[in-house]
């Protein structure tokens, strides 16, 4: 039975408190214009910290080598790996919210794309930092572009290792340029809303001229529509390909089929969790509870719940598959895994990413604030084990027990990790400071008043 | 000068004078005028006048061997032999351990850069041990010492000069303490020196104890024998505590040739020996018993014993040992074997058990056969225990006038008893000759820098007794560094001399022929032939009664010497310090060994926790002295035994800088050099536990636990292998061979997709058409007539470890040190794999059996590292070794994730940095010296197959086959590695690996390897059941 609200409809409105085009365009706008809130200092001062002592880690690595962390032989890939598959992970929401789900008509989505778009867009940076800074001589590291010189000296274009680069940049290229075009309507109201001369100025640049004709519309609603199109395969591709940087190995543990959808499916997995943990507080701090509202969580929890299933599934076909192969190798690397001396990370990972999601089937759970929030870092704490699981003790133990060794974090490793979650809030701070983390124009277009007809979605406000 | 009268004028009475003395007419000026050439008081006379002339034209020619100005030059004229870049090599022989290893070193635009065996020597194998291998970074020791000090203070040769010339006036009373050496010109100097010095007593100070074998045989023949086993005639071989395949061992590359000799399967039909082992600590020997019986070496000698009366060598009613299956088999064994049993006993062992042996061989006939008995013709010597506690009396007497300490160290490995540092400070004179400013530098008045070998002349006996010259390749890198000899022939003469002429001077009588032809022979081949000490067959010794050996109960340390850094002297060697244990693979520590049942028994363990080793500490007591030591616990180590090894706990001084670096740079913590000495530090001396008599097993050390805990750092887990599920290894006995000769290759898995099991070899690969092996690019190159491979016989590998520091020599591999290898960053491009293995399923077994396998870069075909380097650094070559392009390397280490043997090392830091300029002296200018951030790995030393391949191309010809030998195969006693040509259908490496036992690691992976193993086949007495 529905509810008064929404009696002539099955879905809830996707924009609650009786907003109007100018409300949405003064809620959202506002907030680029006015001074930050205090917790915006506060937060920003704390990430920008962070980020310093990034920056102080890389700087200590670059002078260093690869030995200030805690890698070894086995372990020839540790955190730094763990990381960038981590973060490339999270930069699947924002993308695949906006080109996915655009194609799929899911209008919900407006309320939370931009933001989860410009949260790609930073974990995309965190992640290619750290195949960047894991080389032994980074100082050669474009070697891995194919850039003509005189040797005629190519990449090796059958190493993962290079597809990943050309996946990952070109994900990172398609993401910004897509971000970009559905921020020109927004960046245009900003520009007409500007006092100043100069931010005037700055934001006509970045409008690109944008007038709100309606050639303009309809030449950006068809760019939309065709950068949608080519992002949503790459959604699928880039964490494909970051795991056959794993898959096409041939150590038990990594040489799996099943890595492509079960990777892509955990990389779903955890940006949805993100862009959960990122929104819950941007929202409230925001006063934008009606923009993005409690539907639009629930339905990022369902999500959750959805992948966070399909990656338990995809951990026990592992086991199912490791022991139907009959092979020694594999059985014991995935025995190790749950009872060797990383079984503790092997069980972090199994309840927060199998277990924890499963509270959602419960609707009280789904709709309750503090439980998403603390349910949605959860998921990402599993999801960074997960890829550490996969990662290290895989290779700690593999064919030659002789070689067996274990691999012990160091500091160096541990204030990467905290400085890189510096970077990728500190841009989104800047993101939150200077540009509309709503898509104004897009959550307009599915305000009822912009549909006069009153078709299926509409809303009676008489 | 004479003294000349002041001159008068006759006529003016002026007279001419040289300074007011001589004007005064002073008493004393006269005598420094007299006595300022000559003595004699007498006038002038013509002889004087003639020796005077002599003395000043010898003195005006020694005025032209000025040291030359220092210049450098480019080769305007180039010497003749010398081409920049290309090698010379030079025959030369390394003294160890009384004789001398025959060696032929290269040398690299004047630097010697690696050392190898002399192939051509007649005892020699050309293969080498550890220390020879190791002796070449011992030449660049940083730490060596530099200078002459007298008090601590710099002085020169001319006060040594001075001081020998005051020692020869009125000191008449000279002791001598050297390391045992076999340099006839060592020996004539000592008796020249024995004329000098009225009251010399010269000790041959061995810190292992006394030469135990050599007084066995002399109780047993009452002659001075010495054994010398040729066990590739043996059937049927028994040690006793004998680790004769073990580094340390003095006859190590012979009895590790012989004894693989003995044991390599050329057919299925081919025989092979039987190895028994009684022993107490699991050795390298222990590991290719085929029957190993773990016991306490203090109760050998009753075994040794009850051999000997069950075969007749022994008298008496027989001791407790009737109902032993071992025995038995032992006993039954050795009776079949007849001539072909040999029975020998180690070092740890007493005299008695070693005139046992000899008296078994004796009785069995080997002795002229397997044994063969050489009568060395030296003086039997007293127990040296005995005589330095007379010494050391003497000493505090003041009965010692002058001390001589040779290249040994007593400061720090003496008996405590004898409080030897204390003795020495009561002799008004001490000198000590050593490579370090050491222990007994420190307590010696006076400090001569030692000349390494390969700085200085001299000689020396092999094992077998033939003669070598030690030539130099090199000018003492110090000025300062003199050689024993030189020092010697100072001592005994008073005046400086020659050890050039001197050895020419011991040869002279030897060599027959023009002497300058000879001697230009010798030096070349590195020996004189026939030269060897002469085969004697003595009687079989009457048959004695028991020698009484006391059973004494409870638990024994057994003191042995390291297999590593041998009783210290190369303590301070960084490719030392780094070569794992043979068998417990522990770096840069000493630890005390025991069995599981010994640490249950003390309450002790060794905890291993997130990949590193926590062990407990115990504190070993022996009279009023205790060590602590961290404890190891061995699988198959006898019980109530605990087996510590000598050489840790040094203090070398160094004067070099300590390393500081600013907080943000690592170079500190990673420089191994940057802390002074790096023995400095390192484990624990176990000199405490020494008592007097310097005997290996000591059974009144009260043991207790300290509580402490300590981090050991291994290159290994403990780890029991599953041959069943992973038959990285294979194993069968000599019956299941000849049922089945290829039983290897029934542990392989099926090949896919057929029912019928074809060899993984040819299964087709991936890329069959489109492999990079098959490219038209790499057919049309000309090394592609050449396709490499190696294979690694297991029945021969006693797993020495003298491969992987060839290889570390040859290939420029840096030590990275004791955190970083705890870190799991070591560099050995090859490694000794060591397993367990065991039949009892999981539970820790008593006795398991242990298995050593050496793992180089497999060289795969299909290689896995190729395929995912982004940037194309590792590719295939056209002959077939998978190259590692280090300047093209980035470093994202992907193919050492993806290499399932994991041989790839990588350079975490920049190890080559930080490296002291001598050591970089020591480097390979043929291999790159690789920086931070690249990975390395096995070339199949590629530098040496290329250098063969432009030889031969230079010279017009094919490469012959076997001209390239890998540095690994090279050194190997064993003759385990065969490395050649498969495209050679004739060649060893085609042929071998065609063989049935024939196998490659994990070829279920496809990757089709180029490192071939033989499967290991173990020769158990038939149904024996032993433990």
């Amino acid at each position: 039975m529905a509810t008064a609200q929404d009696h002539t409809s099955p879905n809830p409105p996707l924009v609650t408190g009786n907003l109007g085009f100018h409300d949405i365009t003064q809620l959202v706008s506002y907030h680029t214009e006015k001074r930050p809130p205090a917790m915006w200092y506060m937060v920003f001062a704390v990430s920008s910290t962070l980020l310093m002592m990034l920056l102080a880690m890389i700087a200590y690595l670059f002078w260093n080598g690869v030995g200030v962390w805690g890698n070894n032989n086995p372990v020839g890939w540790g955190w730094p790996i763990v990381n960038f598959v981590f973060w490339v992970g999270i930069g699947h929401a924002g993308t695949l919210i906006s080109a996915i789900l655009f194609l799929f008509r899911q209008q919900w989505r407006t309320a939370i794309n931009r933001s989860a778009e410009a949260m790609t867009l930073f974990a995309v940076i965190c992640a290619l930092l750290f195949p960047t800074i894991h080389v032994g001589r980074v100082w050669v590291i474009y070697w891995t572009l194919p850039v003509p010189n005189q040797m005629e000296m190519w990449p090796q274009f059958k190493s993962p290792l290079l597809w990943d680069v050309f996946a990952v940049s070109v994900y990172f290229t398609v993401s910004l340029i897509f971000w970009y075009v559905g921020l020109i309507p927004d960046l245009g109201t900003l520009r007409d809303r500007a006092r100043s001369p100069l931010r005037r100025r700055i934001m006509a640049f970045l409008a690109l001229g944008w007038t709100g004709a309606n050639r303009h519309w309809r030449n950006y609603e068809k760019s939309y529509l065709l950068l949608a199109a080519l992002a949503t395969p790459l959604v699928l591709s880039v964490h494909s390909v970051v795991s056959f940087d794993f898959a096409v190995s041939i150590v038990p543990g990594w040489h799996t089929t099943i890595f492509p959808p079960y990777f892509v499916a955990g990389a779903i997995f955890s940006g949805f969790a993100m862009v959960m943990t990122l929104l819950i507080v941007a929202r409230s701090v925001y006063g934008i509870r009606n923009i993005i509202t409690m539907d639009h969580l629930e339905k990022m929890a369902i999500i959750i719940l959805l992948t966070g299933t399909m990656v338990g599934f995809a951990y026990i076909t592992e086991y199912f598959v490791a022991w139907y192969s009959q092979v020694e190798y594999e059985q014991y690397a995935f025995l190790n895994r749950s009872t060797g001396p990383y079984a503790w990370a092997y069980w972090i990972m199994m309840s927060c990413n199998l277990l924890f999601p499963q509270f959602f089937w419960i609707k009280r759970l789904r709709r309750s604030i503090p439980f998403l929030f603390v349910t949605s870092i959860i998921v990402n704490i599993g999801m960074w084990f997960e890829r550490f699981v996969i990662t290290v003790t895989s290779l700690h133990r593999d064919f030659l027990p002789a070689s067996w060794d274990y691999f012990n974090p160091t500091i160096v490793d541990i204030l990467t990790l905290a400085g890189s979650f510096g970077l990728f809030l500190t841009l989104f701070l800047l993101f939150l400071r200077f540009l509309p983390m709503v898509a104004m124009a897009e959550v307009k277009m599915v305000l009822p008043e912009s549909d006069p007809h009153f078709y299926e979605n509409g809303h009676d406000k008489a | 000068m004479i003294a000349l009268p002041i001159v008068e004028d006759g006529k003016g009475g002026k007279k001419l004078w040289r300074s007011l003395p001589q004007l005064r007419q002073d008493p004393e000026f006269a005598d420094v005028v007299r006595d300022e050439v000559m003595p004699a008081d007498s006038p002038p006379s013509r002889r004087h006048f003639l020796q005077v002339m002599g003395a000043s034209m010898a003195l005006a020619g020694l005025t032209a061997c000025r040291r030359p100005v220092e210049r450098i030059m480019p080769f305007a004229r180039q010497p003749e032999e010398l081409i920049p870049g290309i090698p010379l090599h030079y025959a030369t022989a390394m003294p160890f351990r009384g004789a001398v290893l025959p060696l032929l070193v290269k040398s690299s635009d004047g630097r010697p850069t690696k050392i190898e065996g002399n192939p051509e020597h007649p005892s020699a194998t050309g293969s080498t041990n550890v220390f020879a291998q190791a002796s070449l970074l011992e030449l660049y020791d940083p730490d060596r010492s530099r200078t002459l000090l007298h008090q601590g203070e710099r002085t020169s040769w001319d006060a040594v000069v001075e001081l020998s010339q005051r020692l020869g006036g009125s000191t008449r009373r000279l002791a001598v303490l050297a390391r045992p050496s076999s340099s006839p010109t060592a020996a004539a100097l000592r008796s020249r020196l024995a004329e000098r010095f009225e009251d010399l007593q010269w000790i041959t100070y061995r810190s292992e104890g006394d030469d135990a074998a050599a007084s066995g045989h002399q109780s047993a023949f009452g002659r001075s024998l010495r054994a010398l086993y040729d066990f590739s005639r043996a059937r049927v071989i028994v040690s006793l505590d004998a680790d004769f395949l073990g580094p340390t061992a003095r006859n190590f590359g012979p009895a590790t040739q012989s004894f693989a000799r003995g044991r390599k399967l050329a057919s299925s039909d081919a025989s092979m020996s039987r190895l028994y082992v009684a022993e107490s600590a699991f050795s390298v020997t222990g590991a290719m018993a085929d029957h190993r019986r773990r016991m306490r070496s203090a109760d050998v000698g009753a075994l040794a014993y009850e051999i000997a009366r069950r075969l007749g060598a022994a008298t008496g009613s027989g001791s407790g040992l009737s109902d032993d299956p071992f025995l038995d088999a032992v006993v039954a064994d050795l009776v079949n074997a007849g001539s072909g049993g040999v029975i020998l006993a180690g070092e740890s062992q007493p005299a008695q058990v070693h005139a046992l042996c000899a008296a078994i061989n004796a009785a069995l006939g080997s002795v002229g056969s397997a044994v063969r008995l050489l009568d060395t013709d030296e003086d039997p010597e007293p127990p040296q225990g005995a005589a330095l506690r007379d010494l050391a009396n003497a000493m505090r007497a003041g009965e010692v006038d002058a001390a001589l300490i040779l290249g040994v160290n007593p400061a720090y490995d003496a008996p405590p008893d004898l409080d030897f540092a204390g003795a020495l400070a009561e002799v008004p004179e001490t000198i000590h000759v050593g490579l370090h400013h050491d222990e007994t530098a420190r307590l010696a008045t006076w400090h001569i820098p030692a000349a390494h070998y390969l700085e200085a002349w001299s000689d020396g006996r092999s094992w077998d007794g033939t003669l070598s010259v030690v030539q130099p390749l090199i000018a003492p890198l110090y000025a300062d560094a003199r050689s024993d000899i030189e020092v010697l022939a100072l001592l005994a003469t008073g005046a400086p001399q020659s050890a050039y002429d001197l050895v020419r001077d011991t040869f002279r009588p030897v060599l027959s022929g023009a002497f300058e032809d000879a001697w230009r022979r010798i030096l070349h081949d590195g020996y004189a032939e026939d030269t060897a000490f002469p085969e004697v067959v003595p009687e079989a010794p009457v048959p004695a009664g028991p020698p009484g050996f006391t059973s004494v109960n409870g638990i024994e340390v057994v003191l042995r010497l390291d297999p590593t850094v041998l009783d210290g002297s190369y303590a301070n060697n960084a490719w030392c310090q780094e070569l794992p244990d043979p068998v417990t693979k522990i770096v840069w520590d000493n630890v005390a060994v025991m069995s599981p049942a010994t640490a249950e028994a003390l309450g002790v363990e060794a905890r291993y926790s997130k990949g590193r080793y926590y062990v407990d500490v115990i504190r070993l007591t022996r009279g009023e002295r205790s060590v602590e030591l961290p404890v190891w616990i061995v699988p198959g180590h006898a019980d109530d035994s605990i087996t510590v090894t000598m050489g840790y706990g040094r203090s070398i001084g160094s004067d070099r800088p300590e390393r500081v670096t600013p907080f943000w740079d690592t170079a500190d913590k990673t420089d191994i050099y940057g802390h002074g000495a790096l023995a400095n530090g390192v484990g624990q001396s176990v000199t405490p536990l020494r008592d007097a008599s310097l005997t290996a097993i000591a059974t009144d050390v009260s043991i207790a636990v300290t509580g402490r805990t300590y981090r050991i750092i291994t290159t290994q887990d403990h780890g029991v292998l599953d041959i069943e599920a992973r038959p990285l290894l294979r194993l069968g006995t000599l019956e299941q061979y000849r049922a089945n000769p290829a039983f290897a290759l029934e542990a392989e898995a099926p090949t896919p997709g057929s029912d019928e099991k074809t060899n993984f070899q040819d299964y087709p690969m991936l890329w069959e058409d489109r492999h990079p092996a098959r490219d038209a690019a790499m057919r049309d190159s000309s090394y592609y007539r050449n396709q490499w491979g190696m294979v690694i016989d297991l029945n021969a590998c006693t797993g020495c470890g003298t491969c992987i520091l060839a290889c570390q020599a040859e290939n420029n591999v840096q030590v990275v040190g004791k955190t970083e290898v705890g870190n799991g960053r070591e560099l050995h491009w090859l490694r000794l794999d060591r397993y367990f293995v065991s039949e009892e399923g999981t539970e820790l077994p008593k006795n398991p059996q242990m298995v050593l396998q050496p793992v180089p870069c497999q060289h795969c075909e299909n290689a896995p590292c190729e395929a995912v380097c982004p940037v194309a650094a590792t590719v295939h070559s056209p002959d077939g070794t998978n190259q590692m392009i280090y300047n093209r390397c980035i470093g994202t280490r992907y193919c050492a994730n993806n290499c399932p043997y994991k041989v790839r090392r990588f350079n975490y830091f920049n190890w080559s940095k930080t490296i002291p300029e001598t050591v970089q002296m020591a480097q390979n200018p043929n291999v790159t010296v690789r920086s931070r951030g690249v990975m390395e790995k096995c070339s199949f030393c590629v530098q040496r197959i290329r250098g063969a391949q432009r030889r031969a191309e230079l010279e017009d010809r094919a490469l012959v086959r076997g001209e390239v030998l890998t540095a690994c195969q090279q050194s190997c006693p064993a003759e385990a590695i065969t490395f050649g040509d498969l495209n050679d259908a004739g060649s060893d490496v085609s042929r071998l690996r065609e063989d049935p036992r024939a196998y490659t690691m994990l070829a279920e992976l496809n990757v089709k390897p180029r490192v071939s193993y033989l499967a290991r086949v173990s020769n158990p007495k038939p149904d024996a059941e032993l433990s």
